[in-house]
């Protein structure tokens, strides 16, 4: 009875793990990578990633991959306006990341 | 012909002034209000978020991105304000977290716990964002941007130096008119309509009890239910409202026995004055409203 109750005390003491949902992309040459885990390090399991231009026009739809990485060619006149990249997982997070002309220039070895 | 020939000119030498000048982005009104004062006319301050959005959780486009890219100092808040600034590449060495100096300070909030998926149950932690609420810090902000406007734009350092104790000196004034202000309030519950209030709920010894409400709408059934719950469980009698909301709500709000004082936190430009006189005016007022 002690014994059980000291361990439920030890099973509430123990602290809830805190997760979100963090995203990251880059461009390397003509390729966008978006990386997408969870804060604790988890990758999420599935998922939607929605890349969008500079006036909020989708223009391609993507699934998280089996890794939390997904890599796409850099849409054509990207490099002068930027890319939003939104990613919504099937658990309920979501978050996004913003890729600037100066981010991809960067990438592109050009800035 | 020749006043028109005039005006050209006179826009045509602003424009040029105004591309000389070097340009501190900011990420809330206070840091504009402060950047403002310490550089005068000779720095260009931007703070791109439109009226009527929040700062805290406004997601720029790109172009507004692209601008403050280009800023010659990216003035944060810390402490978690502004969460596009996690979301995009800044330039490490043009930006200066305001904060940093007291992140020990910081007040950690009351997290949300829930569970779906492979991670079980887990949270939400986050950090009391509205710093610059305690009047104290708020200078301490000021001194930090201060010192980064300095290391960014040396050619200014003088101005700056020259500037700084009046807002020091604003900021102390202010801290200490809100403390006596508001001095009567101690030990008494107040309710809030947003959790804004944190920091100066704890500099000015306050026990602030917060809602979740949006801020300048009409609250629905079960928010005024909630809102009367918590009155009756804590004998509150003074309502802070974010924003202004409708007549009908400060009407029913008065029939609950609550009196209501607007309290903006500021985060955004008010329509006329400025932080100090806006801010004055605020604390005034709920002194009074006991």
């Amino acid at each position: 009875m002690i014994r059980a109750l000291a361990f439920a005390l030890c099973v509430a003491a123990l602290p809830v793990s805190a997760h979100d949902l963090r995203v990251f992309a880059s461009v390397a040459g003509e390729t966008v990578t978006v990386e997408t885990t969870f804060s604790s390090g988890r990758v999420p399991t599935g998922g939607e990633i929605r890349v969008l231009d500079a006036d909020n026009v989708l223009l391609m739809t993507l699934e998280v991959g089996a890794d939390g990485k997904t890599q796409f060619p850099l849409p054509e006149g990207a490099a002068e306006t930027g890319l939003m990249i939104e990613v919504d997982v099937s658990e309920g997070h979501s978050d996004y990341w913003m890729l600037t002309p100066d981010d991809i220039a960067y990438g592109q070895g050009t800035n | 012909m020749l006043k028109r020939l005039a005006i050209c000119l006179s826009m045509v030498a602003g424009a040029a002034f105004a591309q000389d000048r070097p340009v501190v982005a900011t990420v809330n009104y206070p840091l504009a209000w402060m950047a403002e004062r310490l550089g005068g006319d000779a720095v260009e301050v931007l703070f791109p978020v439109p009226e009527g959005r929040d700062p805290s959780f406004w997601r720029p486009g790109l172009s507004e991105i692209a601008a403050i890219q280009q800023a010659d100092l990216i003035a944060l808040n810390g402490a978690g304000f502004a969460t596009w600034t996690t979301r995009t590449s800044l330039p490490r060495s043009r930006i200066v977290d305001t904060s940093a100096g007291f992140s020990d300070a910081y007040i950690a909030t009351q997290s949300v716990t829930h569970s779906h998926g492979a991670d079980g149950e887990h949270s939400h932690t986050g950090t009391a964002s509205y710093t610059w609420l305690d009047f104290a810090q708020a200078a301490q902000q000021a001194e930090a941007l201060a010192a980064a406007m300095q290391r960014r734009m040396p050619e200014l350092s003088d101005q700056i130096d020259a500037a700084l104790p009046s807002v020091l000196a604003d900021l102390a004034a202010l801290d200490a008119e809100t403390r006596s202000a508001l001095i009567a309030l101690q030990g008494k519950t107040i309710l809030a309509t947003h959790p804004r209030y944190q920091y100066f709920a704890r500099a000015y010894g306050l026990d602030i009890t917060s809602l979740e409400w949006d801020a300048g709408a009409m609250p629905d059934d079960a928010q005024w239910a909630e809102l009367q719950a918590i009155a009756d469980q804590t004998g509150a009698s003074l309502l802070i409202w974010e924003a202004a909301p409708p007549a009908a709500a400060l009407d029913r709000a008065h029939v609950m026995g609550l009196t209501s004082v607007v309290f903006s936190p500021l985060a955004t430009r008010p329509a006329s004055g400025d932080f100090l006189s806006v801010m004055r005016g605020q604390i005034a007022g709920m002194g009074s409203a006991r």
